[in-house]
């Protein structure tokens, strides 16, 4: 049966389906019986309390065809394996960084850098689901990603920013492209799928600043969304227009977020010229607005099989000056210890080059960096052997991984996901450990 | 034209240079571990030269008489090789990046080496400006610099015109200038789209470009060499590709380019004309390393 359509200026019911459950967990969680309004939710003392205590936010780079260790945190000089890119210190003793990222080095006593991350996968799709579900694949099930997890397990109360923003202003990418457009809430459900954004945001920000109350506008809006969803195939999110609105409510509301016009031109200049620092711009405001889990992607461009030096030499210091960027401004802003800040890749390169002077993929030993809340700081796990062939020793892999990124940001890594008529899934499955020595 | 190979020889790392005595007796290669090698064609190990480059050596060009050989590097350096001894006796920071590519005025009196680094410069990526002259040529005998040119960065390849007065370079965006070394002017200048891509797969930035860059020997045309536009620029999948500039029309004009039927995949990086000048060979590093 086809559900007779509001009147015009009201809302389904459905439209209220995410907040009247989030109105009525918060009442289970805090074992309040009544409350005046769903306002008076967010002043609810004990509430309140509960949704600072939980705020934490967590912001992804995601370095997609993955980036070289050798030409970014783990140089290898003298070494056959080292690129053309010498090396230089850190403000960590005896640590060096590729000399493409001087400004890291300025600020390595900030930064964690795990060196030994030893994974399975070395094809791009599957790689790029193993290093953004944490888990490897169950037939028949779909693991949520990493920023559905984390959505579910922090979503705010307090603030209509969309708990789940992927930046991407590539709207190609192939594997990665496949993977944008495949499931990636998994069993979670469509109401934490990321709300995915990229370029120059035009026509957000035409249909934001159309949002008003007449239905006319707002069903303009829901087309936009309901479109873009469309597009990206077998999506669940395709059938889930009530979600995909409620991200168009959280998305009008901080509408200016996303309005590249409106950010400053000292910070653009500072974030550099690049999409891929725009956005992560985008991203710090995102966060000091409060939103939960925000990604940012730039295509897949490290894939450097041919272009290698020539690439990386553009790349890395456009990583090193972002990075820089937003790890000494969430600092100032006294929002490095409740934000988590990984920067990332699939897996790494080649330690020998290839006969186009390139190098390929390489999961046996590969590097990633992490900083801000709930761990240390200054501190280089592990390490690989003289031509970054194997990792010197221990390794961690996915599920390390993950459990250190859900332990920072105080969530339960082997906790179980509350799955009726499914088989019992974790977090992190096979109780993994995480990388202890980075926990705060 | 047929091709037969005579010999093969073996260097400890990759060669990015290549320079011969006029008799043909010795080889000197320049190579990705920095160091500069001397070969008999005849057969024999390589003799490496006692001083290296800090990163990878990416060019060398003997001298006349054959006694000294001058080295370029991404470690920006120019070095002069007493060859005899194998030892160097002059170093000089010709750049703050790397030597793209190096070469030799037809007298032997100039190097010229060509330099810049790809930085992000807009929202697509677009070079930016260098903060220094990325084309420099120098005095063989005294190291002394003869000249500065902005050319926008970076800049792939260069080459002298026949008679040593003109200096071609060439650049990652395809832009081709033409410089009078005398007045040191800028005496052409054009921009080829066909060796540049940007990527609208994979990766939002530009790659390609210029890589090898000669003058006809009558000077009157210049030939670009690289790979075609790429779907997918990190695969490396452009067509192999040269083009002939008739440069000193006004304006430049394309007079010819290679066809499709003669073409595989891959990055052509060096040219060379045959000694009696009716043909030209080209060659590089295939798609993939296939």
């Amino acid at each position: 049966m086809i559900p007779t359509p509001p009147p015009p200026g009201q809302c389904t019911p459905d439209d209220h389906r995410l907040h009247r459950r989030l109105f009525l967990r918060g009442l289970a969680a805090t074992g309040a019986t009544t409350l005046g309004s769903f306002g008076g939710l967010f002043t609810h003392p004990a509430l309140a309390q509960a949704a600072r205590r939980s705020q934490k936010n967590c912001l992804l780079l995601w370095l997609c065809g993955a980036p070289s260790q050798f030409e970014t945190w783990d140089p290898k000089p003298g070494r056959p394996s080292s690129g053309p890119f010498g090396s230089i210190p850190t403000t960590v003793p005896g640590v060096h960084f590729s000399s493409l990222m001087p400004r890291c080095a300025r600020i390595a006593h900030h930064l964690n850098v795990v060196r030994c991350m030893h994974t399975t996968q070395s094809e791009h799709l599957q790689a790029i689901n193993l290093l953004t579900r944490g888990n490897p694949d169950r037939a028949g099930f779909t693991r949520p990603t990493l920023g559905a997890a984390v959505s579910a397990a922090l979503e705010r109360l307090e603030t209509k920013i969309p708990n789940y923003i992927l930046l991407d202003p590539n709207p190609e990418g192939n594997e990665f492209k496949e993977y944008k457009a495949s499931d990636l809430t998994g069993w979670l459900g469509p109401e934490h799928a990321p709300v995915r954004l990229g370029g120059s945001y035009t026509q957000l920000g035409r249909a934001a600043d159309g949002l008003s109350d007449d239905r006319e506008a707002r069903d303009a809006l829901r087309k936009f969304f309901a479109k873009k969803y469309e597009t990206e195939r077998a999506s669940r999110a395709a059938t889930a227009q009530n979600a995909a609105f409620e991200k168009v409510k959280g998305l009008s509301a901080s509408a200016d977020l996303f309005d590249v016009a409106k950010l400053p031109e000292k910070d653009r200049q500072r974030y550099g010229p690049g999409t891929f620092g725009m956005h992560t711009l985008m991203a710090r405001n995102l966060i000091e607005q409060g939103a939960p889990f925000v990604m940012v992607a730039n295509g897949m461009p490290w894939d450097n099989h041919v272009f290698q030096h020539e690439i990386h030499q553009m790349l890395v210091p456009e990583l090193d000056r972002v990075l820089h960027c937003v790890v000494t401004d969430l600092q100032e802003r006294g929002l490095l210890e409740s934000t988590l800040v990984i920067a990332m890749g699939e897996f790494g390169r080649t330690p020998w080059l290839n006969a186009s002077r390139g190098r390929d993929h390489y999961p046996n030993a590969w590097s990633l960096m992490m900083t801000g809340t709930g761990l240390q700081r200054g501190v280089v796990v592990g390490g690989t052997d003289a031509d970054g062939v194997d990792p010197d020793g221990r390794s961690f892999n996915e599920q390390n991984l993950f459990a250190t990124i859900f332990t920072a940001l105080g969530i339960d890594p082997h906790g179980a996901y509350d799955l009726p008529g499914f088989p019992e899934f974790h977090r992190v499955e096979d109780r993994a450990a995480p990388i202890t020595e980075l926990l705060a | 034209m047929k091709l037969e190979l005579t010999k093969t020889l073996t260097l400890p790392t990759a060669p990015l240079g290549l320079a011969m005595r006029a008799d043909a007796s010795r080889l000197y290669a320049a190579c990705m571990d920095g160091g500069i090698y001397e070969l008999d064609p005849a057969g024999g190990e390589p003799v490496r030269f006692g001083d290296s480059h800090g990163s990878y050596a990416s060019g060398c060009v003997l001298l006349p008489g054959g006694r000294t050989l001058i080295s370029a590097g991404y470690d920006g350096q120019f070095l002069w090789h007493d060859v005899g001894k194998k030892s160097t006796f002059r170093r000089v920071q010709a750049h703050g990046f790397w030597s793209w590519q190096l070469a030799l005025s037809p007298d032997g009196r100039l190097a010229a080496s060509v330099s810049g680094q790809y930085l992000a410069g807009g929202e697509k990526y677009e070079p930016a400006p260098a903060l220094q002259p990325t084309v420099k040529v120098f005095d063989t005998a005294t190291g002394a610099l003869v000249r500065a040119f902005d050319h926008p960065p970076p800049v792939l390849s260069t080459a002298f015109s026949p008679d040593g007065r003109l200096l071609a370079t060439a650049s990652m965006m395809g832009e081709v200038c033409v410089w009078d070394l005398a007045t040191g002017q800028c005496a052409a200048a054009f921009t080829t789209p066909d060796f540049t891509s940007w990527g609208l797969i994979k990766s939002p930035h530009f790659c390609g470009g210029i890589y090898g860059l000669t003058f006809a020997p009558d000077g009157a045309s210049l030939l670009c060499c690289g790979m075609g536009p790429m779907a997918d620029p990190m695969a490396g999948n452009g067509k192999q590709t040269w083009q002939r500039w008739a440069w000193r029309e006004n304006p430049p004009r394309l007079d010819s380019h290679i066809r499709d039927g003669d073409r595989g995949t891959g990055l052509m990086e060096t040219l060379a004309h045959t000694p009696d000048r009716t043909a030209f060979l080209m060659a590089g590093r295939q798609a993939q390393g296939s």
